[in-house]
């Protein structure tokens, strides 16, 4: 046994009573039966999609004349988030798109929090989970390069979050500007793309440090 | 295989590792027993999730152990737990105490880990309490031996410098 050893055997005592282990099966299946239900979901959706595709080749098809001013099917009007054009102000963040149905829940220097509007999401600012957030710092972007409308973006995906940042604008504080949402929220990365492209960092923007 | 034959399995599982679970995830997370239990809950969930793979592994706890490791380093890169880390934004100063005085030893070795990055505390967890060599440390972190032994090292530096700058070198090398 080294030195380090003996000082984490120390650190590691802990005196917990013991836990049962039922508890954690509970969460276990509970965590099994909503991923069973969220592939149901996606499945359905994906069918959904299917044949509102199918549906609108068809009449591409079969429509000779000119197409009328109604909306196009832009690539997000196929994601359970679909975002519009408005002014979102959360000092010092200013956001030129607006995801229809989330509201801004919190904001400071360091990052805004957007959550749903339905109230599946925690109340509280401090809980993340389910939300949008927007964060500032000066650590180097990571993940999968791409280039969306002349910008740079980095798209990070892990277990249950996706990670979108871009470096700031020249008229913006320097540093990275970034993104994070849950993997299953809706959005699609064009779309995540768009709305961090319009995303304006104001002066009072404090990078985190994390 | 059957739900129950998996749950029975399961149980038997979190039944006989799970504490060792915890004191790992409680060095991990520098002391913090509620994102330790976390970290722990979130694991043993994905193991259940993933239980053919942990029953096909030879060594269920390594496999756990690594996971746990995982569940820690992607937990530390989100934002919730950056937040809490600006809120907290306190200086690690150096206690120069004796760290061998008995009660306080605990608290000063946790507060040295807390100082190490998230990475750095895995890689000193990994390689010093599992006693994982440096190419297990690189394979269950997904990262080179190279980083690994730069982590180490400087993670060791560190901890000396904290603990006692007047002591020898901590015992740790590169195997």
């Amino acid at each position: 046994m080294n030195d380090v050893k003996q000082l984490l055997e120390v650190a590691a005592t802990l005196p917990r009573s013991s836990v049962d282990p039922a508890d954690d099966l509970r969460r276990a299946r509970a965590s099994s039966r909503a991923r069973t239900g969220r592939r149901l979901r996606l499945g359905s959706a994906g069918l959904a999609l299917a044949a509102v595709v199918a549906v609108g080749l068809g009449e591409v098809a079969t429509d000779p004349g000119p197409s009328g001013p109604g909306p196009s099917a832009s690539p997000e009007a196929f994601a359970d988030v679909r975002l519009v054009a408005g002014e979102l102000d959360a000092d010092p963040y200013t956001f030129a798109m607006v995801p229809q149905g989330w509201s801004v829940q919190s904001q400071n220097p360091y990052a805004v929090t957007i959550a749903p509007d339905d109230g599946t999401t925690s109340a509280s600012p401090d809980d993340f989970r389910g939300k949008l957030v927007i964060l500032f710092d000066q650590n180097p972007p990571n993940g999968d390069y791409v280039s969306n409308d002349g910008r740079d973006f980095w798209i990070s995906v892990s277990s249950d979050y996706v990670t979108v940042a871009t470096v700031t604008r020249g008229d913006e504080p320097p540093g990275v500007v970034r993104i994070q949402y849950p993997a299953d929220a809706g959005w699609s990365h064009a779309s995540m793309l768009e709305f961090l492209g319009s995303v304006h960092v104001g002066p009072g923007a404090l990078p985190g440090q994390g | 295989m059957r739900r129950s034959d998996r749950s029975a399995e399961f149980v038997e599982f979190a039944r006989a590792h799970r504490s060792d679970l915890v004191r790992t995830a409680v060095l991990l997370c520098a002391g913090d027993e509620a994102f330790a239990e976390d970290i722990v809950q979130t694991t043993l969930t994905k193991l259940y999730l993933a239980w053919g793979r942990v029953r096909r592994t030879d060594r269920p706890l390594a496999y756990a152990r690594t996971a746990l490791t995982n569940v820690f380093v992607d937990e530390c890169r989100r934002a919730h737990r950056r937040r809490e880390t600006l809120a907290a934004n306190l200086p690690v100063v150096a206690d120069h105490r004796d760290p061998q005085e008995g009660a306080d030893l605990r608290a000063v070795v946790l507060q040295a880990l807390e100082a190490l990055g998230p990475r750095q505390r895995a890689v000193v967890v990994l390689r010093h309490w599992h006693d994982l060599d440096v190419y297990e440390t690189a394979a269950a972190l997904g990262c080179s031996v190279g980083t690994v032994k730069s982590q180490n090292a400087r993670a060791l530096a560190h901890l000396r410098q904290v603990l006692d700058p007047t002591r020898e070198p901590l015992v740790g090398g590169t195997r």
